[in-house]
């Protein structure tokens, strides 16, 4: 099957592409890198990959990382430890990958490094983006085995720490062992309880009726605090900061069936509600894991690669040798060494020559900036086309990307609280309660007092509030579950009420409604040539080149010629010989000898032209503007760029509030002014200067191909490209908002039927069972009607 | 009725096996990884193809 690029990857194919013959087929490819991996996995037998892959690979590159660092003892000593696998005394390490998109991916790392002799054990999640490696040191280096991590294109980064990560591990495990448990003991819990409602005229005798319930007290026992301890251990932070919420009414209605049954079981009483309480826990522990487990996903992988940072950096010594230190060791006043496409260990300030920076982090900007020595280089940022020397000028803590990052917690922090109504109905509800259970307690009292103790029991149990507080958590695991099919991971747990309540959204330009690709707009002042000529000319110019800007030129005209003895000057553009003549194509000045216009001009001996370039539009950032519309919410543009480029893309989508030259400050403070007008904003962006304002938004959307850090700062993170996530996840959003009100209306009418019938005393087991069971039935299915939602 | 004092307890020694296997595979990692076994499956049987150790990648054997 002729792919439209490359085999590997997928990405688009440079003329001319690497080519290959893979078992009799010729494949094309974009980079001899992905040709080498698909070469490899060919001979290595794993050519079964490209059919079970679901999505295109990462591309490979052509530069090899150094990797020899890997084998440093003191990145080991942090990062690896000590394991005895099968007889063999070994090390193990956690990686972090960004290039591992579908399950095949696990598949593939798993198998070629167990190809590797000296790998004793490989697992490696998709999901999380995590690789452990169990090696032995004596038969292969580590850098090895990361080498053909590498060369397949799953670079390796390094994980936050090797403790860390068995923390991570086993906590999962506790939460499925949690789960479990409350499975097996709530199933078992039922079998006994079954036998004691099929007794339905009493014959059972009674030294057999206790005999079964403490055989079910002792099975509930580890289910309620073992299993159940997360909910008990919630309610007394929850009561200790004097805020009961979810938790409370959880923790305080499981327990209470359970006393209630001691109780009973002691007293000989006629009720027990065991099942109840063991099924409780069991279905809000299964609720709450789901929920979990969907932001999990999401924050595990953001969060890991916001941490994840060069391991190493190159220091100069005095004589002028290099070595390669740990980042940490760098201190003020030395010297590094940044290799081409590196990122920048510490602030400092360029040393010798000119060099260009890719700032995207920092900036969002992602054309490179030329320094020239003396200019102030930023940590973070990338090395473009030189490698640059630096005196190191501010490290760790001291750096512009760690202030940006401060800037984001403090805003994290300063958000305004939206008052969560489940918590709200929770305390009042328990408050309420407990008011009623007073009351009838002495009401009976005075009426019947023998009964006056059981009544009560029976009140607070059948009202346990079982619907109650499974309308919150069944309805939000199935909405992230519907989130997560449409593509888009909530990272955080209030995410999904508070976009509900969106009023507003402001939108970033660059890379969030635009795609970051530059798009010829027009040709102009043209002299001596006609629109097609120059064309033709900038194409061939700009095809070789390597030039971000080439991607505006790709299918500027049909045929091209090729240019020779094309040269890139640094900062002023390209030249070379198109068809006999000489052409020069960049800065007014250099190319054509008129004034610096800002424009993009092509010049030659026979004339001159120029081109306006601009950031084209996402594909579907029109429609995603549109559908938010029809919503009633309000679009803003808020972006970094100049006057005339926003007002044109605020023109063309139908954005009637942008604007233009927005710093992060100034994003910041234009949604705290919405936020004081009593709008509530959601922002989605995708740069790390939008992270600040993402923090400080609401809700905020990060799009899941920009930085890192904005993602870690973001509630949300959209898969894919496709900005239609976004109406979509508010249309979730809402529609859940509207479930969980509905399941909490049911909760409550229930209990507003079933407390008179207890008060009274006419409650059967039989009528409490029923009622308890339907009424969570009732929640859980109409919570489900969540998950059937699909994308526009 | 006196079966209920061999079946009850027989119940109970049953589901802990059935917790002590779940806790042993959880502790083994049998649930660390649902996604990758399941395309083991999927790909062709390794015996009908004669098996080669790949050579290393190249343009990656400096780091060897």
């Amino acid at each position: 099957m002729p792919a439209p690029g490359c085999f590997h990857c997928g990405e688009a194919l440079p003329e001319p592409p690497a080519r290959l013959v893979l078992d009799g087929e010729p494949r094309e490819f974009c980079c001899s890198g992905c040709a080498a991996a698909a070469q490899w996995i060919r001979d290595a037998r794993l050519d079964d990959y490209y059919r079970l892959r679901s999505q295109p690979a990462s591309r490979v590159g052509t530069d090899n990382p150094d990797l020899a660092a890997w084998d440093r003892e003191e990145l080991l000593a942090g990062h690896a430890r000590d394991v005895m696998l099968g007889g063999t005394r070994g090390r193990e390490i956690t990686v972090l990958s960004d290039g591992m998109h579908c399950a095949a991916c696990a598949w593939l790392i798993d198998r070629a490094l167990q190809r590797d002799p000296g790998v004793l054990e490989t697992s490696a999640n998709a999901v999380t983006g995590r690789i452990r490696i169990a090696w032995d040191p004596q038969r292969a280096p580590l850098s090895r085995l990361l080498a053909r991590l590498a060369a397949l294109g799953y670079r390796p980064y390094l994980a936050a720490g090797e403790e860390r990560e068995r923390e991570r591990r086993r906590e999962r495990n506790r939460a499925l062992l949690r789960i479990g448990l409350a499975g097996l003991g709530a199933m078992q819990a039922m079998m006994f309880a079954e036998a004691l409602y099929l007794d339905t005229r009493g014959e059972m005798p009674l030294p057999t009726r206790d005999f079964f319930r403490w055989i079910t007290f002792m099975v509930s026992t580890p289910v309620v605090f073992w299993a159940g301890w997360p909910f008990i251990a919630g309610a007394w932070r929850e009561l200790r900061l004097r805020r009961p919420g979810m938790d409370t009414l959880v923790a305080g209605s499981t327990l209470l069936a359970y006393f209630a049954s001691v109780a009973g079981t002691v007293r000989g009483s006629e009720h027990v509600w065991y099942d109840a309480a063991v099924m409780f826990v069991f279905l809000l522990l299964v609720a709450r894991q789901l929920e979990q487990r969907a932001r999990g996903i999401a924050s595990a992988q953001v969060d890991a690669l916001a941490r994840a940072r060069p391991a190493f950096a190159t220091r100069e010594r005095s004589d002028g040798s290099r070595e390669s230190v740990p980042v940490s060791a760098i201190a003020v006043g030395d010297i590094a060494c940044v290799a081409v496409g590196e990122p920048v260990p510490a602030d400092g300030v360029l040393l010798d020559g000119e060099a260009r920076f890719e700032e995207a982090l920092l900036t969002g900007e992602s054309s490179a900036v030329r320094k020239r020595a003396g200019d102030p280089v930023y940590a973070g940022t990338a090395c473009r086309e030189h490698a640059a020397r630096l005196r190191v000028t501010g490290v760790g803590s001291d750096t512009r990307l760690a202030q940006l990052v401060r800037l984001v917690e403090q805003a994290q922090a300063h958000r305004p609280a939206l008052a969560r109504s489940s918590e709200r109905i929770a305390s009042r509800f328990v408050a309420g309660l407990a008011v009623a259970a007073l009351l009838v307690y002495f009401g009976w009292r005075l009426h019947d007092p023998a009964r006056a103790f059981e009544v009560t029991l029976a009140l607070l149990v059948i009202s346990c509030p079982c619907a109650l507080s499974l309308a919150v958590p069944a309805a939000l695991a199935a909405a992230h579950g519907a989130l997560a099919r449409l593509g888009v991971l909530a990272v955080q747990p209030e995410a999904l009420e508070r976009l509900a309540e969106t009023t507003d959204v402001v939108f970033d330009k660059t890379g969030t409604l635009g795609d970051g690709r530059p798009r010829l707009q027009s040709v102009d002042r043209l002299q001596g040539l006609d629109a097609a000529q120059a064309l033709r000319i900038a194409m061939a110019l700009e095809r070789d080149s390597g030039h971000p800007l080439a991607l505006a030129f790709v299918d500027a005209a049909d045929d091209a010629p090729v240019a020779t003895s094309l040269r890139a000057v640094a900062g002023q553009g390209i030249e070379g010989m198109v068809e006999g003549e000489h052409w020069r194509l960049g800065q007014a000045g250099f190319a054509a000898g008129v004034a610096d216009d800002g424009g993009l001009w092509l010049g030659g001996a026979r004339g001159r032209a120029r081109f306006t370039v601009a950031e084209g539009e996402r594909q579907d950032a029109r429609a995603a503007i549109a559908a938010l519309r029809q919503e009633g919410l309000i679009v803003h543009l808020s972006s970094g760029d100049g006057d005339a480029a926003v007002r044109r893309f605020a023109a063309e989508l139908g954005i009637d509030h942008a604007h233009a030259r927005q710093s992060p400050t100034d994003k910041l403070a234009y949604a705290r002014a919405l936020q004081a007008d009593g709008r509530v904003v959601a922002m989605v962006g995708d740069g790390l200067n939008d992270a600040p304002v993402l923090a400080g938004a609401d809700v905020s959307l990060a799009i899941g191909d920009g930085a890192a850090l904005a993602q870690r700062a973001a509630d949300l993170v959209l898969g894919g490209r496709s900005l239609m996530r976004v109406p979509d996840a508010i249309a979730v959003a809402r529609r859940t908002r509207r479930i969980v009100r509905q399941n909490l209306g049911w909760a409550t009418a229930y209990n507003l039927l079933a407390l008179p019938l207890a008060a009274a005393g006419l409650v059967t087991p039989w009528l409490a069972a029923l009622g308890m069971a339907l009424s969570s039935l009732v929640v859980t299915a109409n919570s489900l009607r969540l998950a059937r939602m699909r994308a526009r | 009725m006196n079966i209920l004092l061999l079946l009850i307890p027989l119940s109970l020694v049953l589901i802990g096996v059935a917790i002590w296997v779940f806790v042993w595979a959880v502790r083994r990692g049998q649930f660390d990884d649902l996604d990758t076994p399941a395309l083991d499956i999927l790909r062709e049987d390794e015996h009908d193809r004669p098996l080669q150790a790949p050579d290393p990648p190249p343009g990656h054997a400096d780091a060897d």
